[in-house]
């Protein structure tokens, strides 16, 4: 009894995340060798300016595959995010310029305009895939359409720009040569973390992707629990509206066009399970970096544009493949 | 009656066999699912095949068709041997198969489903609808369907015509050997009768048919030979004039087990009701009877029935997991209705599901994740986990019932079939239910395991809660209720108080014999 109990002192996590952080290690050795291989064959690849660059790209993408990670979590998808993000911003863009507002209640009015825009996207999505058990790959095949449409008539197909220099400064920012907006994504990603690790809500998340009828067996309302995880990747997508618009300082009813792809993609070669109930958000903060070297590295090595997407490609296809056999050794 | 004596060489025979299987062996991976079959098929006969269920009609089956193939023992078709290596190898030699669950594709129409193995085509290589339905036409005339519109979709069929479309389809190409397997299961009592008709004449034409029913009274009805299946073995093959169902149910139960079990029972002074079912009808249930029963505080209920007869439903159907559709519940005197398994488990109840690895476990997840699953309330504070607490909570559960586990983080998946059911038990043992509901709660689970379980369930009846169980397995219900209901087609068709247990009396009464069964029915 007492080696047991000595054995058991810790939480009960650290067997899951020690098996995290084992195929975590997989994708980090991958980025590893990515860094060295893109360090050795290229001069500008390992300088601050560089970095700074790639950390920038890869915030946006960050921001969706943080929400990404809920939706696939319980088993679902979320094509929508790109179109929302678009939706959202084209909502706090118009927020933002209403004139007879300071620059801080500007700003203010936008971040809620934007979140709040894909908090009620992400409630529909939820609600209508979860209630009548649709596959949401269709019902936000459907959203993606509906906020794309939204986006184009709110701001009747026309870009909105000239915002308060405060939130181009924000931006724009840097710490130590860290994009702020960066910074934000990786509160999220530990939020998120936070959440899914120790939280209630956290562990019921993993137990609907893993078997959805024990969960509902046990007395839990899995119709909440999966609009809740839309709900957070609505409210993502809003807060990707927010680090667009400070990035560019405009407003286009056409961004984000294929955006969801490269989230889920972020979400997938981060080692989460296509059919949920397994997977880590750290894993997809490490999938987006992924993408992000792969795209950056690529570039400065010569290869041009197409054949960049073409090697992204197949790097989502490998890790599918290498999630097919983990989930063969898991089923062991 | 029972004709012949046990282990009689020669089977009794009207004919001559063109079939014969002898000394047929099958195993997946250590466990024996078939362990000596022998029997033969004469051309033109009906032939039964009976027995509990898991005794391994399935499985023969499954070799016969070609589904898989088996370890030892021989089968001749025509002396020569039979070992299909697919189920189209199968049908080439004239067996086919008509399954329970229908291999029919719901928006194709029915001309084109009877035709699906090989499709006719015009010269010009495309689909030659005309002859399709000339076909479609041609063989359900041979089962004397003539009304039917062959273009249409089979999901406008009822179940019976879709059952008799299958075996349209089975008898089209040249069929020796047509096996029905639990055919009548869906069936009224008209469409049976019309299901009968078509053997009779399927079997006038020189088909062979092997007909596999839980219902003895079709067996007698339309059957010349049957063959009795015990745990893997043939027991022995009657021909139906010579024998009974009295007879063919000794011989399914044989003499085994029968004395171990009427041991120790104090009898336990009846205590309050603790859930009343009144007329309790489910969705499922197709008749416009229910259920009426009581179950105690401190008593151990079980429910004996063949697969189909509606058991599972009716747990369900009290945890609010299916729609009532009449009837009610009263649980300690209330009269109360649960929207969902939430409802049934604020008012104490516990479910342990009978299949746990799509009902009861969240599989990946570590021991202390899958017992604190409905009981997240204690072992969390403000939506936060308290993991010190979920782990003592899981150590104290797992000592209590023997679990044998390495910690309390390793994955569900990690342990044996019978530790895992033990997890299943201590996700509802945690919160303390008042009434405890179990479907098959030993299926999968080794011997010394489940003598383990049994010892819980007893302690837990001791303690005063008051426990339903569902099983297939006759000794377990015997060991562990104090009565038993037996159900047959959403019925109860009886009810046995301990002195009465038999494997006999509870088969008697799940095959719908209520009289054989010595007076205690009802």
């Amino acid at each position: 009894m007492t080696t047991q109990t000595l054995s058991e002192s810790g939480r009960s996590t650290p067997q899951l995340s020690l098996r995290t952080v084992l195929h975590n290690a997989g994708i980090g050795l991958a980025l590893l060798a990515l860094i060295v291989f893109f360090s050795v064959f290229t001069e500008h690849f390992l300088t601050p300016n560089n970095i700074t660059n790639i950390l920038t790209q890869i915030t946006i993408n960050l921001v969706l595959a943080v929400g990404m990670t809920f939706v696939i979590l319980v088993g679902g998808i979320d094509l929508s995010v790109g179109s929302v993000m678009a939706f959202a911003a084209v909502v706090a863009g118009k927020a933002i310029t209403l004139p007879g507002f300071g620059p801080a209640e500007a700003i203010a009015l936008a971040v809620v305009a934007a979140t709040m825009t894909g908090v009620l996207c992400g409630v529909f999505n939820g609600v209508i895939s979860a209630y009548w058990a649709l596959p949401s790959f269709i019902i936000t095949l459907g959203m993606l359409n509906i906020a794309r449409g939204a986006a184009l008539q709110v701001s009747d197909a026309q870009t909105i720009y000239s915002f308060p220099l405060a939130f181009e400064e924000f931006g724009s920012a840097m710490i130590y040569g860290v994009p702020v907006v960066f910074l934000v994504a990786l509160l999220l990603v530990f939020v998120a973390w936070f959440i899914l690790n120790f939280t209630v809500f956290g562990r019921i998340l993993y137990g609907i992707g893993n078997n959805e009828e024990a969960v509902r067996l046990a007395g839990h309302s899995v119709f909440r629990y999966k609009v809740a995880a839309f709900t957070i990747c609505g409210f993502t997508a809003g807060i990707a509206a927010i680090v667009y618009m400070a990035r560019l300082n405009i407003s286009s009813p056409i961004a984000g066009i294929g955006f969801e792809l490269n989230a889920i993609a972020a979400v997938i070669i981060g080692g989460t399970s296509l059919s949920g109930g397994r997977g880590s958000v750290i894993g997809t903060l490490l999938g987006a970096v992924i993408i992000g070297v792969l795209a950056n590295g690529l570039i400065l090595i010569g290869l041009s544009d197409f054949m960049r997407q073409m090697i992204t490609g197949v790097v989502i296809v490998f890790a599918v493949i290498l999630d097919h056999y983990r989930a063969k050794y898991a089923a062991k | 009656m029972a004709a012949a004596a046990p282990g009689a060489a020669p089977l009794p025979t009207h004919g001559s066999a063109f079939l014969s299987v002898d000394g047929l062996k099958k195993y997946f991976g250590g466990v024996k699912a078939l362990d000596g079959v022998s029997f033969s098929l004469e051309q033109g006969e009906v032939h039964a095949l009976v027995g509990e269920n898991g005794a391994g009609k399935s499985t023969l089956i499954k070799i016969l068709s070609g589904a898989f193939p088996y370890d030892s023992g021989d089968i001749l078709l025509d002396g020569s041997v039979y070992n299909p290596a697919s189920p189209h190898e199968a049908k080439q030699h004239g067996v086919q198969v008509v399954h329970q669950e229908f291999n029919l594709l719901d928006h194709l129409s029915i001309a084109e489903n009877i035709s699906i193995e090989k499709l006719p085509r015009t010269r010009l290589g495309l689909l030659d609808r005309k002859e399709l339905n000339r076909r479609a036409v041609k063989a359900l005339k041979a089962i004397g369907l003539d009304d039917i519109d062959v273009r249409a979709p089979i999901s406008s069929l009822g179940i019976a015509h879709k059952q008799l479309v299958e075996i349209a389809r089975a008898l089209q190409s040249k069929s020796r050997i047509l096996i029905l397997d639990e055919p009548t299961a869906t069936l009224t009592k008209r469409e049976t009768e019309r299901l009968f008709e078509i053997v009779e004449a399927i079997k006038a034409d020189g088909v062979t048919v092997v007909f596999v029913s839980h219902h003895l009274d079709e067996v007698f009805r339309i059957c010349d030979r049957v063959t009795v299946f015990r745990n893997g073995k043939t027991i022995a093959t009657d021909l139906i004039a010579q024998t009974s169902p009295e007879g063919v149910v000794q011989r399914m139960v044989g003499r085994r087990l029968e004395a171990e079990i009427k041991e120790e029972h104090q009898d336990v002074h009846q205590q309050d009701v603790a859930l009343r079912l009144d007329d309790l009808r489910t969705a499922a249930n197709p008749k416009d009877r229910g259920v009426t029963f009581d179950l105690h505080y401190g008593e151990i209920v079980g429910i004996a029935g063949l697969v189909g007869a509606g058991r599972t439903e009716i747990l369900r159907g009290i945890f609010g997991m299916d729609p009532v559709q009449s009837g009610r519940i009263f649980r300690d005197g209330q009269e109360i209705r649960f929207s969902g398994p939430r409802d049934a488990i604020a008012s104490s109840l516990g479910f342990v599901t009978e299949d746990r690895k799509g009902e009861g476990l969240v599989l990946d997840m570590p021991i202390a994740a899958n017992t604190s699953m409905a009981n997240m309330d204690a072992v969390s504070k403000l939506g936060l986990l308290q993991f010190p607490a979920e782990n003592r909570q899981a150590r104290e559960a797992g000592a209590r019932l023997k679990l044998k586990y390495g910690k309390t983080s390793d994955p569900v998946s990690s342990l044996s079939g019978g530790n895992q059911q033990k997890v299943v038990l201590a996700k509802w043992l945690v919160r303390n239910p008042r009434v405890l509901l179990l479907d098959e709660p030993t299926r999968g689970v080794d011997v010394g395991a489940k003598a383990e379980i049994y010892a819980i369930l007893k302690g837990l009846a001791r303690e005063g809660v008051a426990l339903l169980v569902v099983s297939s397995e006759m000794p377990e219900l015997m060991t562990l209720s104090d009565r038993i209901l037996v159900l047959a087609d959403h019925e109860i068709q009886g009810e046995l108080k301990r002195p009465d247990f038999s494997e006999e009396n509870i088969l008697n009464l799940a095959y719908g014999r209520a009289n054989a069964a010595g007076g205690q029915a009802q």
